[in-house]
């Protein structure tokens, strides 16, 4: 599963790193996230309930921040433990560019994601799971972008 | 005795009365008092190492009872599951089988391979229970694409190369010449797509320990209980065989993946010791995909070489054979002596070499699905025959005919270790053409190309080895028992008569064929005859049903047993009746003195045996209960002719089986409505196999296909209705003079399929299954 | 919750858990072991059932929701001594081999004929049991007995 998007927030892009660090902003625009706590340095555990086709869990997610490049860019790696519903694992390179705005600096964020899935997740879900997946990243960062309007 | 009710009818089945109303007793149906209930803990990765298993959250679950691990087994020294046919490679080596706890230990190859199993008061706490168990799992990378599994990582420490064996059959010199001295050769590429059984009844166990006893009581889903039975004793080790009782009741389907042993039945028979309570588990569909053995699964590379006038001089055959993680129960023997020997086909071709390399992959593993290595060879063998036909521009029916063995050549030895005993393979291929309307097949096109359709016509002329089997020559060939069949005949004090074989039946409606051979045979009335089977408690050691060997094997040891009655029964009627034993003639349940009125019938013989006041006891035993064992001397073999017709649309690629017609021979027919029966179902698989179903795996080993989602099994609209008929040339080695039916279907219709839609769109060849999606590709060339 | 449904004709009264299914009410809290459970997606047709006079997947149907429905199972339709036109026609039609499927073909075969008006051709037959899989019969002997019911009933 591969994907890739991106995202003009008009921020400058400091702002943008900061939250893309910030646990409570990531929890927040995360689908289903129900709690998201920092365990080390740019590591996280967070629960996140999430229904894909005939699949309804609530996973456990370890995320761990890695290839750390301030302001520039990281990449996100998330390993994901359901149980009987089974595992998603995935990485997404996230990448800020300065971009100059109408009204100031801004940021251009273009990710690309890829991972894959397994156990029952895959054996029930695997037609449905792209789609949700790719719906689940781009209300993310749309919501990223989102958040700095009501933060 | 032709009668309504005797060999040759078509009765209306004994079983019915209980299926159609609902009163079938299948295992899901048991249940014992205070029985708990098992889920399995299951792999979500196709190759990973177990650090370690943590249960005790699972164990403090509520309503838990017990939490058992691979360790736990294997404390209790469970065994391996082992697979019981031993090949050999080229080289002169033993097959290499890497260990396989039932439930896993060191680590998991295969997604949905159990690592534990959770006992529960109720199933819901057992579910809750696994969903506590954590596991800490080292992933390594899988190992899935067949045709490279050789150079890709090794999967098992004690495997290398991935390899199971690298076998070989037949003469390659001599093939190597007749390709040499050829003019014309034809070559195909063939993937033999990995096939999920999906018998409509999921696997289910219920395992009693009965401690005052110690004995166990395996009540489970099993095509051959004995085999349960002695696999579990003697080589798992939950208990002594005296001390294990196996009992298959009523069995949805099985088309072979009831046959094998797998970890489940083994964890709740052995989980029923421990907790000492009865332990039910019954599979759900998922598990059922992803853990059921699989079926098929070759790439394969063919090659044909004939002479100008399209006789077939020599056949060469390549083949990689998928196993999954382990080697299951037989599936070993499955690419090896129930393919490479079938090469020959209904053919004289003189030469032919068969090369099997069979491997291990992260995927569930591959054993015997109906037809079991035999649609594989025909599937090999009629798609070279028809590529052959086209690409020299002779008719596939003539090309045919020019290499069939011809009736007045029986016996026939092959180049591939079989001697067919009989056969007209011409006989059948004729009726098939008149049926099909083959001279009409012209004018059909050409209506269907006005249409913006286009039509296709395709052959299929098998041929199988079934009635397993000779048991010597299979021992010699490896097999690790036996394959005879028992058979008991108990006449009732009455007269009316029980029979208890070791031939199971899950579909196969043993108690109404097996009550015509008895009512026919004995002349008591079929509603007098009581079918029994499915109970090693019953009956003595048997091999149960697969291979289509229940008449042919287990019909011939009821025949022996009747022989037996009679024989006894002339002696007693001999002596009742003042009259010399040789004297005797027994027809219509009637012992009769020769040239005589003077007579006795069955039930007063019976009676005597029973009541023995007239009846010489200083020289015989009284009672009249007989049993016998039969070892077939030979394999049976049926054949047949099978031609599919086909309407493509260009458009969306969708195949529409206009007609299909089946004619086989399967020898003398006990009871035609069954016959026709057996074929249908198996030409619905067959036809499955060629355009709907496919197990898939993803590249990273995830199962795609593991729903009936995006599995495609037939239904009833994608099916059209058969024609179906027969040609009798009697089996020469068995009292009956039959061959089996059960598999047929599944092994003749999958290449006339695929002959038909090549020949439709005028490719060379189209991939099974071949899907709209595929087929609308080939059309346009792609 | 408790849960008074109308089982073959007589009233029954069932303590479930609020997520218990209709199919394991009947196999298990009523004992009626005919009626078939073959998967878990709702695709296989082994545990059709008649809800209220309408042929329903029973393992797709909350207890309940069949509180206070009038449910028929195989049980309910024929003994063998007094078999119902569908179950006569399968037998005499050899349209069943294992049997595991058949209750839930039954019971959508005697709704597709009874909503079918007697007109049913092959294809409609083929398309009204397209929910109800056979691994047995490949439908050919099935279909003959539908049609052959269909004139009988």
């Amino acid at each position: 599963m591969e994907q890739a998007g991106e995202s003009r927030i008009a921020q400058p892009r400091d702002r943008v790193w900061r939250a893309l660090n910030d646990p409570e902003v990531l929890s927040r625009c995360l689908d289903g996230c129900k709690s998201m706590t920092r365990v080390g340095d740019g590591e996280y555990e967070a629960e996140v309930g999430a229904k894909v086709g005939p699949v309804k869990a609530t996973f456990k997610a370890a995320i761990s921040l890695n290839d750390v490049v301030e302001p520039e860019s990281y990449r996100l790696d998330v390993e994901v433990k359901g149980g009987a519903a089974g595992f998603a694992k995935g990485s997404a390179l996230v990448n800020l560019e300065e971009v100059a705005g109408d009204d100031g600096d801004e940021t251009l964020l273009t990710y690309q994601i890829n991972g894959n899935i397994g156990g029952k997740l895959a054996q029930i879900g695997s037609r449905l799971v792209d789609a949700a997946a790719r719906k689940m990243a781009a209300r993310f960062f749309e919501r990223i972008k989102v958040d700095f309007d009501t933060a | 005795m032709a009668s309504e009710t005797g060999i040759g009818a078509s009765v209306k089945r004994k079983e019915d009365a209980r299926f159609i109303t609902g009163a079938g007793n299948y295992t899901d149906d048991i249940n014992a008092a205070g029985q708990t209930y098992a889920v399995f803990v299951r792999s979500p990765y196709p190759r990973a190492k177990i650090n370690g298993v943590d249960t005790a959250a699972a164990a403090a679950t509520d309503g838990v009872v017990a939490v058992f691990t691979g360790a736990d087994l294997a404390a209790d020294e469970i065994g391996d599951l082992p697979c019981g046919w031993l090949v050999k490679s080229k080289d002169g080596s033993d097959m290499v089988a890497p260990p396989h706890p039932p439930i896993a230990t060191q680590a998991v190859n295969y997604v949905g391979e159990p690592y534990a199993v959770v006992i529960g008061e109720t199933l819901e706490a057992a579910k809750n229970g696994a969903e506590a168990v954590d596991a800490d799992f080292e992933e390594l990378p899988a190992v899935v694409d067949l045709a490279t599994a050789a150079s890709a990582d090794q999967i098992h420490e004690s495997v290398p190369n991935n390899q199971a064996y690298d076998w070989e059959l037949g003469d390659k010199a001599a093939t190597d010449a007749a390709f040499d001295n050829a003019d014309h050769v034809a070559t195909v590429d063939i993937v033999n797509n990995r096939l999920i059984p999906n018998a409509i009844e999921p696997r289910a166990a219920l395992g009693e320990y009965d401690a005052a006893a110690g004995t166990y009581t395996l009540h489970t889903t099993s095509q051959n209980p004995h085999l349960e039975r002695l696999v579990l004793a003697a080589f798992v080790n939950v208990a002594p065989e005296a001390r294990l009782r196996v009992i298959s009741p009523d069995v949805g389907g099985g088309f072979g993946s009831k046959i094998f042993v797998y970890a489940e039945e083994t964890a709740v028979i052995w989980a029923a010791g421990k907790v000492r309570r009865p332990v039910k588990w019954r599979a759900e569909r998922s598990e059922s995909f992803l853990a059921d053995c699989h079926g098929r699964d070759h790439v394969t590379t063919a090659q044909l070489a004939l002479a100008q006038d399209g006789k077939f001089l020599g056949l060469r055959v390549k083949t990689k054979a998928n196993m999954g993680a382990y080697l299951s129960t037989f599936a070993s023997s499955v690419p090896t002596y129930l393919y490479g020997t079938l090469m020959a086909g209904q053919y004289t071709t003189p030469a032919i070499y068969v090369e099997v390399q069979s491997l291990y992959t992260n995927t569930a593993p591959v054993d015997a699905y109906r037809g079991a290595g035999r649609p594989e060879a025909t599937y090999v063998v009629e798609r070279c025959v028809e590529t052959a036909a086209r690409e020299m521009s002779i008719d596939p029916a003539e090309i045919r005919r020019r290499n069939f063995i011809q009736p007045g050549d029986f016996p026939y030895d092959t180049p591939v270790a079989l001697t067919y005993d009989t056969g007209d393979y011409e006989a059948s291929l004729d009726k098939a053409l008149e049926h099909i309307d083959y001279a009409g097949f012209g004018a059909r096109r050409a209506a269907s190309e006005s249409a913006g359709r286009k039509r296709g016509i395709g052959f299929s002329c098998y041929i199988e080895a079934c009635g397993l089997a000779p048991s010597q020559v299979a021992i010699s060939l490896g097999a690790g028992v036996g394959l005879f069949e028992v058979g008991e005949v108990r006449v009732d004090v009455t007269g009316s008569v029980t029979v208890v074989t070791g031939s199971h039946s899950h579909g196969q409606s043993h108690e109404t064929t097996f009550a015509q051979i008895i009512s026919d045979k004995l002349g008591v009335p079929f509603e007098n005859v009581t079918v029994l089977h499915g109970d090693t408690g019953r009956s003595d050691y048997a091999l149960g049903t697969y291979g289509s060997r229940s008449l042919a094997v287990g019909g011939s040891a009821i025949i022996s047993a009747t022989d037996k009655i009679i024989a006894k029964g002339k002696k007693i009627a001999a002596h009742i009746l003042e009259a010399q034993e040789d004297q005797m003639e027994f027809a219509d349940g009637t012992f009769t003195v020769v040239d005589s009125n003077q007579s006795i019938t069955f039930p007063e013989v019976a009676f005597a045996a029973y009541v023995p006041q007239n009846y010489p006891l200083e020289e015989l035993e009284p009672g009249l209960s007989e049993k016998a064992f039969y070892d077939p001397p030979n394999f049976t073999y049926p054949a047949g002719a099978h031609i599919c017709e086909v309407e493509v649309d260009p458009d969306t690629g969708v195949v529409d089986i206009v007609d299909f017609v089946a004619v086989d021979d399967f020898g003398h027919v006990v009871n035609p409505m069954i016959v026709e029966g057996q074929v249908h179902g198996g030409l619905a698989q067959g036809i499955g196999q060629a355009l709907l179903e496919h197990g898939v795996y993803d590249d990273t080993g995830q199962l795609l296909s593991g729903s009936y989602m995006d599995y495609t099994m037939p239904r009833a609209d994608d099916l059209p209705s058969f024609t179906v008929d027969t040609t009798v040339t009697p089996c020469t080695h068995n009292p009956l003079g039959v061959k089996g039916c059960g598999e047929a279907g599944a092994i003749g219709s999958t290449a006339a399929v695929m002959n038909a839609v090549t020949d439709a769109l005028g490719v060379a060849s189209v991939p099974m299954p071949a899907t709209p999606e595929t087929v609308w590709r080939a059309a346009r060339g792609e | 919750m408790e849960i008074t449904l109308t089982v073959n004709g007589a009233a029954r009264t069932v303590d479930v858990a609020d997520n218990a299914l209709l199919v394991d009410v009947l196999r298990e809290s009523l004992g009626l072991t005919g009626t078939h459970v073959g998967c878990d997606t709702s695709q296989c047709g082994a545990c059709v059932v008649h809800m209220n006079g309408d042929a329903v997947k029973s393992c797709t149907v909350l207890a309940g929701q069949a509180d206070g429905a009038d449910v028929t199972t195989i049980e309910g339709i024929g003994d063998p001594d007094a078999l119902h036109p569908m179950q006569e026609a399968f037998r005499d039609n050899h349209a069943l081999q294992c049997g595991f499927c058949t209750p839930g073909m039954i019971m959508s075969a005697i709704d597709l004929v009874q909503k079918g008006g007697g007109s049913l051709d092959e294809t409609a037959v083929r398309d009204g049991l397209e929910g109800n899989l056979c691994r047995c019969t490949g439908y050919h002997n099935i279909v003959k007995a539908v049609l052959a019911a269909q004139s009988s009933m």
